[in-house]
């Protein structure tokens, strides 16, 4: 059969709302953010002719290269993408720009101002700017104090912030962070990322719980018997040890991607499709969320460490071996925890996180498993029925399932289980645009609903305050269990579904 | 968002000191606003029909430039009682020319250039250049201008204000004001020109408008095929950033097409199609060639021969054609206009696509998509029992001319776009003599 690969019909109708002529301005241009996703991400859109022509990226780092150095390392690091598509390249790489500067240095950024006039002139890009900080977290605040104070945030119609994550580092540091930012610019201006929201999948939980009648009347705690959330990964901590060693699991995942999924499985819906209405449903529903035991957290939360495992043939280190992590590291790679949500939809329906490296397979996936049927008429093939399970896919093999029984084939009535499934693969076949492509349009489109709004942030890491606490003050009450790497992580976390009488699903 | 007039009631001054005023405006701070970085829109905007409609009494004034419902109703009256068959679309420039015929002497206000609609004036144009013929044709050349500001709610901060230049007269009269034209525009800001007429009126004033490298903006339905498809043709040959209306129209049916084709289960039957029907509103083919060419581009069909299908009806003549499939196989095209009781706003809308797909080892495909106004019965009738069918509705468009113009110029593009670059020279092919 000779196969079409991508639908040729679908070529150029994608999205139709339109960037307005701008100009991007990248802080840490020079870091490995920018080169990784960031200016790919831009190159995408650009040859998906969603940039408008009135278009430059201004990447500013303290280093002193000219435009050409700019250009010349971005064709470099973005290799293939460049060598197959060389002239949209070349076309592309006029609009970048490149402008040294230290945010810590106010007049640099005063000079950067007159810089961003000139490229107006240029470019015809009318003023409007999104300013990317893509810098480290110790400099959110100082940057946006910089850019306001140079007045470059002063027209909230016409200038943006991006923050990347992560936002603070507990509930005190983010609300500091809020109070900084919130004096240098409107809410409106400041788009927070946590790179999951830019995952379709992640959207379709809102599609697919309000654009579908059937699934709202169930959605609650008469019917929903629990709910797992699972982001799991198999890699370990790579370079990244640095900055993982003073995060861990719990900030590094849990406080914002898997929180993320949380807030939109469990959100009310809400008035309309608007970005306040949205993040006001999101935000109440995260403030109703409690650890199952505030007072003695450990009774609910397991952290853990990945240890060595693997095979002969590949064997893998432990996570204390890994270079540039401390020998005696208590730094978890792996936290599960319950939680509750005390409102009228949720009360008393269990809800379980867990994320980790090193672990078996990468995935996520949010499961929400029903109550049983009230009363069992039949025999079933695995003893006893298995309660309804819709599963929601994340990645990879982004989709969704719905698990139930039927009856089993031959002369009786034995019920046995079923999956029905959908595949984003089989019914669009089209690859999706990486997350970063998705939320840098909506940036710079000024579309906020996929960014996080300050009361998120704070009830977010209010909600793990606990946690945080008793690590950072009494860390043995919360003891790192090591498990081997290529394992579902340690026996204390299956312990915790063991007493409510469950187990994590196993994908 | 409702149109809005320009804040400053507009001054008029003599043709020779516009540019002089301008300047002179701006270089002293106008309230210490600065003039926005943006582009300069320039509009062909004669409107002959609303100025008919209110010569003759069929609708009141003032002139507007603006197409809305209360006109286009007054329009759909007026078909019949000017004897234009039923399927003539109220937007279609044979109206205008009817009415004309007609008597009728009642005055209005002349207001166009001064409504900015409110969707265009949140890109806040640095400068709004209106050209307004008048019926009368000795009429000499007004000129006004007028500074404005977006409005807060509209996204403007008071900061950054544009202005706002009307060249009134008649035919003659605009001809001599070309000349202001040039040095309004400069060179700075890019710069866009809306064609919002008949592509058969005034060449020589469409082409003093908009030389490269201006953006052009048309419609190709108003205006006679063969005219509309040559003007695209050597524009975009020529390199022009060209935007046609009528092709972006043309948005939902793309999208509902490629729609039935996203399971990649059905990729493979786009690999055998045989047969391609198209029905349009009316006397007019462009659209539904433009859907057929684009259809064709895409798929990498080569066009062999294509040919007049005389109907001897009112509603006008069909267009065949057979192309090569990249496998050798041939297509069968067929376009056909279909009488509608009540046409849609722009000549050419299209009323239904069938598309039939003959996989070799499995049953056939046959997809229709059909307006959601209207029936499509012609192409649902006959000899599919045996197909798999995949039938969908298109939604109709919902928005006005304005807002597509103003989506253009959001998203500034220097540069055509490559499906309708590719699909029009294929469309002016198709519309055979
Ligand atoms: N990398 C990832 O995958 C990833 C994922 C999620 C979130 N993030 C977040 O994204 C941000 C950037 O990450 P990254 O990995 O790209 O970091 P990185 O490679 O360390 O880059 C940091 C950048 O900041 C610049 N910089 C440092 N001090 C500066 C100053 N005073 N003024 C202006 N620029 C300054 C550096 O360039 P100079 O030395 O030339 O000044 C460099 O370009 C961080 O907040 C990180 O948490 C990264």
């Amino acid at each position: 059969m000779n196969a079409i690969l991508t639908n040729p019909l679908r070529v150029g109708l994608r999205q139709e709302r339109v960037i307005s002529p701008q100009c991007i301005v990248i802080f840490g241009a020079s870091g490995d953010l920018t080169h990784r996703k960031l200016i790919p991400a831009l190159f995408e859109l650009f040859r998906q002719r969603r940039l408008p022509s009135e278009f430059a990226v201004l990447g500013c780092a303290r280093r002193p290269w000219s435009d050409e150095e700019f250009r010349s390392r971005m064709a470099t690091a973005l290799g293939e993408e460049v060598r197959n598509h060389q002239s949209a390249w070349e076309q592309f790489a006029s609009c970048l720009f490149y402008e040294p500067v230290d945010l810590e240095q106010p007049e640099h950024v005063v000079r950067l101002g007159q810089r961003l006039e000139v490229i107006d002139r240029l470019k015809a890009t009318r003023g409007n700017r999104t300013f990317y900080l893509s810098v480290s977290p110790a400099f959110y605040g100082s940057g946006c104090r910089s850019l306001a104070a140079a007045g470059l945030l002063a027209d909230p119609s016409r200038s943006r912030v991006v923050i990347e994550k992560p936002f603070g580092r507990d509930y005190g540091s983010a609300q500091q962070l809020n109070k900084v930012v919130g004096t240098c610019a409107q809410e409106s201006q400041i788009f927070r990322i946590d790179h999951y929201l830019g995952k379709e999948t992640v959207q379709n939980i809102l599609v697919l719980r309000f654009a579908n009648a059937i699934f709202e009347p169930i959605w609650n705690r008469n019917y929903i018997a629990n709910v797992q959330i699972t982001a799991a990964e198999t890699v370990g901590v790579e370079e990244r040890a640095g900055y993982y060693e003073s995060s861990g699991a719990l900030r590094d995942m849990v406080q914002n991607h898997l929180t993320q999924m949380l807030a939109l499985t469990t959100m009310e819906a809400p008035g309309r499709f608007d970005p306040e209405a949205i993040r006001n449903e999101k935000a109440k529903v995260l403030q109703a969320a409690r650890l199952a035991d505030e007072q003695e957290p450990w009774n609910c939360c397991v952290r853990g460490q990945y240890s060595s495992g693997g095979s002969q043939a590949r064997p893998m280190s432990g996570y204390r071996q890994e270079p540039g992590v401390n020998t005696n590291s208590t730094t978890e790679t792996y936290v599960a925890m319950k939680l509750f949500i005390n409102n009228w939809r949720w009360q008393g329906v269990p809800f379980y996180l867990r994320t980790g490296k090193r672990l078996p397979k990468r995935m996520s996936e949010v499961v929400l498993t029903f109550r049983e049927a009230p009363v069992h008429l039949f025999d079933a093939a695995g003893g006893s029925p298995t309660a309804n399970q819709l599963i929601l896919r994340i990645q990879p093999d982004e989709g969704a399932g719905f698990l139930f029984e039927v009856k089993a084939p031959g002369s009786g009535m034995r019920s046995r289980p079923v999956d029905m499934h959908f595949s984003y693969d089989e019914s669009f076949g089209e690859p999706s645009d990486e997350g970063y492509v998705r939320l840098l349009a909506d940036a710079m489109l000024g579309d906020p609903t996929l960014f996080t709004r300050s009361d998120e942030v704070e009830a977010a890491w209010r909600l793990y305050t606990p946690l945080l606490e008793l690590i950072d003050d009494s860390p043995w009450q919360l003891p790192i269990h090591p498990y081997e790497s290529g394992t579902w992580g340690p026996g204390a976390s299956d312990n915790l579904l063991a007493n409510d009488g469950l187990m994590w699903r196993r994908p | 968002m409702a149109p809005q007039l320009t804040l400053q009631a507009p001054l008029e001054l003599p043709p020779t000191e516009v540019s002089p005023y301008l300047t002179q405006l701006w270089s002293q701070g106008l309230q210490g606003a600065t003039g926005a970085a943006t582009f300069t829109l320039v509009v062909w905007e004669p409107a002959w029909l609303e100025q008919h409609l209110i010569r003759t009494g069929r609708c009141d004034g003032p002139i507007t430039g603006l197409v809305n419902e209360e006109r286009l109703e007054a329009a759909r009256l007026a078909v019949s009682e000017c004897g234009l068959p039923f399927s003539t679309a109220p937007m279609a420039p044979d109206l205008a020319w009817a009415l004309g015929q007609l008597g009728g002497e009642h005055q209005a206000q002349d207001l166009r250039g001064q409504f900015v609609s409110g969707a265009i004036s949140a890109h806040m144009p640095r400068r709004l250049i209106t050209l307004a013929a008048t019926l009368a044709d000795n009429h000499p050349l007004e000129t006004m201008v007028a500074a404005y500001c977006p409005l807060p709610e509209e996204g403007g901060t008071g900061g950054a204000c544009g202005d706002v230049v009307v060249l009134k007269g008649g035919m003659g009269a605009l001809h001599q004001g070309l000349a202001l034209i040039s040095p309004l525009v400069g060179n700075d800001l890019p710069c866009w020109v809306w064609w919002n007429g008949s592509l058969d009126e005034a060449p020589e004033m469409l082409s003093a408008l908009a030389p490269i490298p201006r953006r052009l903006m048309v419609d190709s339905s108003l205006g006679t095929p063969r005219r509309c498809l040559d003007l695209l043709v050597e524009r975009i040959g020529a390199g022009q950033a060209v935007n046609d209306l009528n092709w972006l129209r043309l948005r939902s049916w793309r999208e509902s097409l490629a729609m039935v084709f996203d399971p990649p289960g059905r990729r493979d039957a786009l690999n055998h199609v045989v047969q391609l029907d198209i029905d349009v509103e009316g006397n007019h083919p462009v659209k539904g060639l433009l859907l057929a060419a684009w259809i064709a581009d895409r798929l990498g069909w080569h066009l062999e021969n294509s040919f007049v299908i005389p109907t001897g009806e009112a509603s006008g003549d069909g267009f065949g054609a057979e192309f090569q499939r990249t496998d050798g196989e041939s297509v069968r095209f067929r376009l056909m206009p279909v009488p509608v009781g009540v046409p849609k706003a722009h000549p050419g809308a299209l009323v239904g696509l069938r598309l039939i797909c003959a996989p070799a080892e499995r049953p056939p495909l046959c997809v229709i998509l059909c307006s959601e106004s209207g029936g499509c019965m012609r192409l649902e009738s006959g000899g599919m029992a045996s197909m798999e069918l995949a039938e969908e509705v298109v939604p109709l468009p919902n928005e006005s001319e304005e807002m597509e113009v103003a989506r253009l110029l959001g998203g500034g593009h220097d540069t055509t776009n490559p499906l309708l670059a590719a699909a029009v020279p294929l469309a002016a092919k198709l519309l055979a003599h």
